[in-house]
């Protein structure tokens, strides 16, 4: 006879302790993918995310690059948005309370040229209420400088996390590029400098060309990679990271199900971002929720808690897919 | 206006021109909200390649049927896709999405609209719509300038000219009738008729658009022109579809106008026209296998 999966009193718990922050649940959507919040509300409950990490934000506002901006490719996309942004005042003003209003935990993504520009953009989001914790980009790869600049260098990341840890006490976030030899380098250089967490990962630097135009694809030449093609670049880079440094860390990088978001939990990472797959499922995170709440049913935990960080380095189950037919996820 | 996403059903696919597809497809909810000159993006197919969503027009809008049509011409990976569709495939539907076309009060004077290839595709419903209710005296005041490559690749009369609509086609090869762009049909015409319009539509390949833009800000008419873009998302947050704003003064920065939030029509004075990039027009060989 089967047993009821909520005999042992279990309540499938998915809240998670992420440095200082609680979250309801692991699963957030990545900046750059869900706009300011306001543009998925028709779509699903935005208070049913863990939270929401919004467009990365500048001192001034940004055009953006020209377009062609983006292009898609096989299981995937490539993009040169160029961090378009409204810039930090009429983020304030006319987009943050929005999400305030309902109560929705925001993590602020934060982009400069310089590291003063960093420093004094947490200034300003500093005590503002509805804002749980920076996220400091040092991984774009689509603007001229800043950006990425920072991120592929041990003592630069070092410098501009030094320089926000000093303006703000907002717990933070530092978000990784893959695109360099040793991402555990960088890591570990973040947190030095008083990171409390890290994301990873931004997107892949890639290109695409036209054989008929015999141009490049982007108007920027290059853009970075996004989608399910990331994936696993992403686990093994989260994977880096969390051997080489103690902080909580979020998986970011072609998540579109819930199986794929428990890839990462088991590696260890405590949330996850959803980014790309917003754009074809509005609706997605509200099911990725829904697959990982299934998950510990059928696996019987109590919590995600208990699941995160559990992977067997030693053993490979010959069953596996056989088991993923049993959870009936996909 | 809410947007939302809908499963819908192919109920027929049929090519009504040379490579130009017709699909109709069951969608009831999206037939009752949408409106001529908005835009929906359809799942061509379940999976992850093709990744995206592609944008479609609504070519007809039949509410009382449940039924919206998609014209569409086989460019890419997901247009390929797409014609492969069965009836009874399962497609998910997000929309209605953009602004749509505004009607011309009633009354107004004639209208020109002007359809390059395949962007014949939401100026059908908009002409629908025009004789149904808005702003033209009589169908003969909706002066249709038509053009293709070559005749084959236009909709047919039964779906034009018999609507009592003034209809002038030209195609480049000079198989059907004005042998020449378009745009150059449309300055002859006007100038030989002397029309004086109220209010211009059109929507086309770029080099089309460009043209007409000019002609309409020359002449002084309002214009409604629906433009494309890639976009990954349709709803304002990948800002995939940026389109180079017109500025109050060439000091300015440039600052961009989205397709999906600020369009897809746009009036020919809002848009700096030459600094458009794209990939370029669609492959004359198509090589997907």
């Amino acid at each position: 006879m089967a047993q009821n999966p909520d005999a042992r009193g279990a309540s499938h718990d998915l809240s998670v302790q992420l440095g200082p922050l609680r979250l309801k649940n692991p699963v957030m959507v990545a900046s750059g993918t869900f706009g300011y919040g306001e543009e998925y509300a028709d779509f699903l409950d935005l208070t049913a995310l863990g939270a929401v990490v919004v467009k990365g934000i500048s001192l001034a506002p940004r055009p953006g690059n020209p377009p062609p901006r983006l292009v898609e490719t096989p299981a995937g996309m490539i993009n040169a948005i160029g961090l378009e942004n409204v810039g930090v005042d009429a983020f304030l003003q006319s987009k943050l309370p929005y999400l305030r209003d309902r109560q929705v935990p925001v993590i602020v993504n934060i982009f400069g040229n310089l590291l003063e520009e960093y420093a004094e953009l947490a200034a300003r989001l500093e005590g503002v209420p509805g804002i749980v914790a920076l996220e400091i980009n040092i991984s774009c790869p689509n603007v001229k400088s800043g950006g990425m600049i920072f991120g592929t260098e041990p003592s630069m990341a070092a410098r501009v996390v030094e320089a926000v840890r000093r303006a703000t006490t907002l717990p933070l976030i530092t978000k990784l590029t893959p695109n360099v030899t040793h991402i555990g380098e960088i890591a570990k250089a973040a947190v030095g400098a008083g990171s409390d967490m890290l994301s990873c990962i931004n997107t892949v630097a890639a290109m695409a060309v036209d054989i008929f135009s015999r141009r490049p694809k982007l108007a920027n030449v290059f853009g970075g990679l996004s989608g399910p093609a990331i994936k696993p670049i992403a686990l093994r880079c989260t994977y880096e990271v969390l051997q080489a440094v103690d902080c909580p860390v979020i998986g970011i990088g072609g998540i579109a199900n819930a199986t794929d978001a428990l890839e990462f939990l088991l590696l260890g990472a405590r949330a996850v971002q959803v980014g790309t797959a917003n754009f074809v499922h509005p609706a997605v995170t509200r099911e990725i929720i829904e697959g990982m709440r299934r998950f510990l049913e059928v696996e019987r935990l109590g919590g995600v808690e208990e699941y995160i960080g559990s992977l067997n380095r030693e053993c490979l189950f010959p069953f596996a897919e056989i088991a993923c037919e049993m959870t009936d996820l996909p | 206006m809410q947007k939302f996403l809908e499963e819908g059903r192919v109920l027929e696919q049929q090519e009504v021109a040379r490579q130009t597809h017709r699909l109709r497809l069951e969608a009831p909810r999206m037939a009752g909200a949408a409106r001529a000159g908005q835009f929906f993006m359809l799942q061509v197919r379940e999976g992850m390649d093709p990744l995206l969503r592609r944008p479609f027009s609504f070519h007809r809008i039949l509410p009382e049927e449940g039924i919206v049509e998609v014209l569409y011409r086989v460019v890419g990976k997901g247009t390929w896709w797409l014609s492969r569709c069965a009836p009874g495939t399962p497609l998910s539907l997000l929309g209605p999405l953009g602004n749509g076309f505004e009607l011309p009060p009633i009354a107004a004077g004639p209208v020109v609209v002007v359809a390059g290839g395949i962007g014949i595709a939401p100026l059908q419903e908009l002409i629908q719509q025009l004789l149904a209710k808005g702003g033209v005296g009589r169908p003969a005041d909706i002066h249709l300038f038509y053009g293709a490559r070559t005749g084959a690749e236009q909709l047919p009369e039964n779906l034009l000219e018999d609507l009592g609509i003034s209809v002038y086609r030209s195609t480049d090869d000079g198989s059907l009738g004005y042998g020449g762009f378009v745009t150059d049909l449309l300055r002859r015409v006007v100038q030989e008729k002397n029309l004086q319009p109220s209010q211009l539509y059109a929507c086309g390949p770029l080099a089309m658009q460009y043209h007409v833009a000019r002609w309409a800000l020359e002449h002084k008419v309002p214009s409604q022109l629906s433009l494309e873009s890639l976009m990954a998302c349709g709803i304002g947050a990948c800002l995939g579809c940026a389109l180079p704003a017109a500025q109050a003064d060439a000091s300015s920065q440039d600052h961009y106008l989205h397709v999906c939030k600020d369009g897809p029509i746009f009036g020919a004075e809002s848009i700096q026209w030459h600094k458009i990039q794209t990939h370029g027009a669609p492959p004359t060989i198509f090589l997907y296998s």
